[in-house]
């Protein structure tokens, strides 16, 4: 599932792997529609492992062959377009509301919020991570947490961009990522991140404060026992010193 | 002790099992084998079967990690010192840990809900470590102190698991990353850090 999130991310493009319009078919765009939706409804009621080509088919009220035509990879191929479909749409909302947002708190409220909010409101997700966690939780750890985390960067610094520098964007993208995928796969009682409130609460208490640091001169604070000198920072960061913004709390 | 001696010496075989086989293929006859113990014997101690002694064993090793995690930040004087030396202590016996590494390469999908169990069970824990040393520092205005020490936690397991772009073998970059991911909200500005 998540090879074809990731295809998907770094891909952006209409390209998407698995789309093969069959030749010749009069109009094959709906067909796709109705079993990619068909096929997301299923999973929804009974896991990926319990969706047969058959019941993807009744769903998209059409026959299997209808179904093979579209799909000639089969319940593979639909599972991937699936992945890919909800993967865009998560993407599209995130990019919604993150484009609304007038200054960095905003930003990261949105964006984190609103990724909360579609990842525990998805039906079908949730069905698989209850009954099929194997097919989800390898994707939020190690080296592929390090993939999603790169993916995810990847779309969110551009709206990090509008009010930090492109390193900055990168940096604060990718730790914002690595808190809500901490926070949604171990939740924590007291903070909801599907509320706004709350994601402002914790942007303001311990993310605003370490963009500020960041930006704060090195060396300002004393560098813990046993390390050398905190004042040379990671070139790749330093390199582009960060402008307070105007979103910026006291 | 005597009690445990077996059970250890159950968790020990099945671990070796585990390292040639990987999670799926080792089974309660091969770990009995492998103690010299009869499959009753096994049964007793784990009468879940396989997937106890496979939840056993996951849980084990991960306890012997922090075991080591602990020992290794035991003697730090401040709260950063706690956390650079955590996260370059526990990188480096995450990528040097060969099991680990290929047990995550070939079964992701065994072992990441294991781990997943056992890592949500931990953030309490050492949460609780860190309880201490942000008292000894002092807290930033309006941060919780439990809040403060589960934040902690979730980022120090987030890094030690995928530490993204960061580079935790390299001090500088750890000490940066302390100083900005990690305590920048959590610490009063001009705390007793460096006590």
């Amino acid at each position: 599932m998540g090879a074809a999130r990731l295809e998907l991310v770094q891909g952006t493009g209409p390209d998407a792997p698995a789309r093969r319009i069959p030749a010749a078919s009069s109009d094959p765009t709906p067909t796709r529609v109705r079993v990619i939706d068909g096929a997301l409804h299923c999973i929804a009621r009974q896991g990926v492992a319990g969706t047969t080509l058959d019941d993807v088919a009744r769903a998209a009220r059409c026959s299997r062959a209808t179904v093979y035509r579209a799909f000639p990879g089969g319940k593979d191929a639909v599972l991937r377009a699936v992945v890919d479909t909800e993967v865009s749409r998560f993407f599209s909302a995130l990019a919604v509301r993150m484009g609304e947002a007038v200054d960095i708190e905003d930003v990261l409220v949105a964006g984190m919020s609103e990724a909360a909010t579609e990842v525990s409101g998805h039906a079908a997700l949730g069905q698989v991570l209850r009954h099929e966690p194997e097919l989800v939780l390898p994707w939020l750890a190690f080296g592929r947490l390090d993939e999603v985390l790169a993916a995810t960067c990847a779309f969110t610094t551009p709206f990090l961009g509008r009010f930090l520098d492109t390193a900055e964007s990168k940096r604060v993208a990718e730790w914002a990522t690595r808190i809500v995928v901490s926070y949604l796969a171990c939740p924590a009682t007291g903070v909801d991140l599907t509320d706004p409130a709350h994601v402002r609460q914790l942007v303001r208490q311990f993310v605003l404060p370490g963009i500020r640091a960041l930006s704060s001169r090195p060396g300002a604070r004393r560098p813990a026992a046993g390390v050398s000198s905190v004042a040379r920072v990671d070139p790749a960061f330093a390199a582009h010193p960060i402008e307070t913004t105007k979103g910026d709390v006291s | 002790m005597s009690v445990d001696g077996p059970r250890q010496r159950i968790l020990e075989a099945t671990y070796a099992c585990v390292a040639r086989w990987g999670l799926s293929k080792t089974t309660v006859e091969d770990a009995a084998r492998q103690a010299g113990l009869s499959r009753a014997t096994v049964y007793r101690y784990f009468p879940g079967g396989r997937d106890e002694l496979l939840d056993a064993v996951v849980s084990w090793q991960y306890l012997l990690f922090f075991g080591r995690l602990y020992e290794e930040v035991q003697g730090s004087c401040s709260l950063q010192e706690v956390l650079e030396r955590g996260l370059m202590f526990a990188r480096r016996a995450v990528l040097e840990h060969e099991v680990l590494q290929t047990v995550m390469e070939t079964e992701p999908d065994v072992l990441v809900p294991k781990l997943t169990v056992e890592s949500n069970r931990t953030v309490g824990l050492i949460g609780a470590f860190l309880v201490p040393y942000l008292h000894q520092h002092g807290l930033a205005d309006g941060v919780d102190v439990n809040r403060a020490a589960d934040f902690l936690a979730r980022m120090l397991l987030s890094y030690i698991s995928s530490p993204g772009h960061w580079d935790l073998g390299d001090a500088e970059q750890v000490a940066t990353l302390v100083r900005t991911e990690m305590l920048a909200g959590v610490v009063a500005h001009g705390g007793r850090g460096g006590t």
